[in-house]
């Protein structure tokens, strides 16, 4: 145990583990609406979320970017950014629509059991990534360095970096914009409604498929962006790089409070910095164990999530 | 952990039903003997079982070209185990009831290797590893097995010195993936190193965020890192390492030693040092290589001890040996002269009289260093 490391390297640690969490919380946000609003644990949202990364690889290739490139400066940077972050999440939310209506609508309109939609749902998971693994020939593919990485300023020893600040940023920015299309769009009252009483909400005149669609999207884009910001930091992707996020990113909802939209941007920065906290003073092989064991602390205190499993009032 | 778990499962499952799967020793082939090959073909590590199963086709294909009536099979019978202890598993049961199926060239890797060398040696299957350097092995194939090239015994002292060689005051930070390769070759860095090692992290195979690890080297005041694992994961973690404005030293062992390290890398991988104990097909013999790539084979790090050890295995069926038994014999009695070395392999299998060699990445390319002293 090496609680002197944390000490000394607590904000650099807090910084980055931020970053990492502000990706978890993107992903999350999938996890949650679909749940608040289906009671279904979108098992496909990781390779939801796997294609983003695939799509701004080939967005990059668009734009005319080469790995061995020099990293672009100026309007055209930015301009390529735009576009690889654009085309991931407009990929990952076609993906999300997609998959909704191909492996879920016809199951809940024949009144299909939850059981049935969820391995239907690990069904579309699997599949995606096989096929993505064929394509690939299963090896990881690099993506371009299309900004440089610099260090913006040192505090405290913790080196902020500019990737990582435009992470923190930009998710919390997409986080806002979803919060308020939630709580003030007509579609977001939608999504309420239908989480509240489904019954009631069809009655009252939504419709159910239109709002279950855009809550695909929506969670869809979350999750392309998502995409775009993991891909920017790491530079790297494979057929699998789904998993383990799409798992770390699920429990950050549950951790949040499933169907809670704060809870899962909440849970999402938590579990970033606690999973580097705990690497840092107990290893990184331990990072896993000493985290979930948190989780499970706290289902047991909290069990439904630090801000309650209540989609209809704590979401907005 | 779940990988580790699902080994010891598969170990205890394979070895349970070994005996009732696999044929007797001398079951006959009616057909041509077949000579296989068992590594990774798909799967993020699949481009050194490629290298190694080109070895083994490039050998085949010039045996039957040179003995134009010999009774073998001219497509090499491939085992794809992904380099997964658990996929390994409840392929070698198959493997071993193929019965034209008369030698092995691998298993790649020491994980899938402890798995699967109770199934052959249960089935009298004779094999040759290129490249699973887990100086454990032996126990798990006993007669069966033979190995082409040094174990991590050799190649972590090796790495260790050239550290060493290279950075004189070197103060060295260790990081393993928990794979049983990583695991083996580490400690014996370690030993080597000795007083020299300030710290140590384990990253287990799937980490994308080395963040604390960084942090800790960082602390360490390191002046070197090594890395054992593999060329996938060892390129994201360079990346991050040189990201965070680290400049040490960064090492790594044979895992690591592939083209596929330097194109994930980029810029990130210049100046690494990296140990195997083999040699480059195009440094052992450059006609065979320039042949070799015009077959349309492009050959890689062990392409040369697969090779080998294919010849090996050739030669043995020239001499008139034709079931697993006979080839068994005289692969653990008779001895081959090879591109890398003359095969000759001792009561454990073991080859002796052959370097490690060390590696630079410069400019984007492999380049060798030659033998570590």
């Amino acid at each position: 145990m090496d609680f002197a490391l944390l000490r000394d390297a607590f904000w650099g640690l807090t910084f980055d583990g931020l970053a990492l969490g502000a990706i978890y919380a993107l992903i999350s946000l999938g996890y949650t609406l679909v749940y608040g609003v289906l009671r279904l644990i979108n098992f496909a949202h990781s390779e939801v979320f796997m294609i983003g990364t695939f799509s701004a690889l080939v967005a990059s290739g668009i734009m005319g970017v080469k790995v061995e490139d020099d990293p672009r400066t100026g309007w055209k940077m930015v301009l390529t950014l735009l576009v690889c972050l654009i085309a991931a999440m407009l990929a990952s939310a076609i993906t999300a629509v997609l998959v909704e209506i191909i492996a879920y609508r016809r199951l809940r309109q024949r009144g299909a059991t939850k059981l049935a939609t969820l391995i239907s749902a690990i069904g579309v998971s699997i599949s995606l990534v096989e096929a993505f693994r064929i394509i690939t020939h299963s090896l990881p593919r690099e993506f371009p360095r299309i900004m440089d990485k610099t260090f913006l300023l040192s505090y405290a020893g913790a080196d902020i970096r500019n990737d990582k600040v435009i992470v923190i940023v930009a998710a919390g920015l997409m986080m806002f914009a979803l919060e308020r299309f939630i709580s003030k769009s007509r579609y977001g009252k939608g999504i309420r409604a239908v989480s509240m009483d489904e019954n009631t909400a069809t009655l009252m005149g939504v419709n159910i498929n239109k709002v279950i669609t855009v809550t695909f999207l929506a969670g869809g884009l979350m999750a392309g962006a998502a995409a775009f910001f993991y891909i920017l930091v790491y530079e790297n992707t494979s057929f699998k790089v789904g998993f383990f996020l799409g798992i770390s990113a699920f429990t950050a909802a549950v951790l949040g409070g499933i169907g809670n939209l704060k809870g899962a941007l909440f849970g999402g920065f938590v579990l970033g910095v606690l999973e580097t906290y705990t690497s840092a003073v107990f290893g990184t092989a331990w990072k896993a164990v000493i985290s979930f064991l948190i989780l499970v602390l706290v289902l047991l205190i909290k069990p439904t999530g630090l801000f309650g499993e209540s989609i209809q009032q704590a979401r907005v | 952990m779940k990988k580790i778990i699902s080994a010891i499962a598969t170990v205890a499952l394979v070895v349970g039903t070994a005996v009732a799967v696999a044929p007797a020793a001398n079951a006959a082939c009616s057909g041509k003997l077949k000579i296989a090959y068992q590594g990774p073909l798909t799967g993020p590590e699949a481009a050194l079982g490629i290298n190694e199963l080109n070895g083994v086709k490039f050998a085949l294909s010039k045996f039957l070209t040179a003995n134009k009536g010999a009774n073998v099979d001219p497509t090499v019978y491939e085992v794809d185990d992904q380099g997964d202890p658990a996929v390994a598993g409840p392929i070698a049961p198959k493997v071993a009831a193929e019965e034209c199926v008369v030698a092995l060239v691998g298993p790649a890797y020491s994980g899938a290797s402890k798995v699967s060398l109770p199934v052959y040696l249960s089935a009298g299957l004779s094999i040759i590893t290129p490249s699973a350097t887990n100086p454990t092995l032996p126990t798990f194939g006993k007669s069966i097995f033979h190995r082409a090239v040094l174990t991590d015994d050799y190649q972590g002292p090796a790495a260790a010195r050239l550290i060493v060689s290279k950075n004189k005051n070197a103060k060295v930070f260790l990081v393993n993936d928990a794979s049983d390769y990583a695991v083996g070759l580490q400690k014996t860095v370690d030993i080597t190193l000795a007083g020299r090692v300030v710290g140590k992290d384990v990253t287990p195979t799937g980490t994308t965020d080395f963040t604390a690890t960084i942090a800790k080297i960082k602390k360490s005041k390191a002046t070197a890192v090594f890395y054992s694992g593999y060329f996938s994961q060892a390129a994201v973690f360079v990346k991050q390492l040189r990201d965070s404005g680290s400049k040490i030293t960064f090492a790594s062992g044979d895992g690591t030693l592939d083209d596929q390290f330097v194109k994930l890398a980029r810029k990130s991988a210049e100046g690494a040092l990296l140990t195997a104990p083999a040699i480059p097909f195009e440094t052992a013999s450059p006609k065979l290589a320039k042949e070799m790539t015009a077959m349309g084979m492009k050959p890689g790090v062990y392409t040369t001890e697969s090779y080998d050890a294919a010849n090996f295995f050739l030669e043995a069926i020239k001499a008139g040996n034709t079931d697993r038994a006979s080839i068994n014999k005289y692969v653990s009695t008779k001895s081959s002269k090879g591109l890398s070395k003359t095969l000759k392999f001792d009561a454990e299998g073991e080859v002796s009289g052959a370097d490690v060699n060390g590696f630079i990445v410069k400019n984007g390319k492999l380049v060798l260093l030659g033998a570590i002293k």
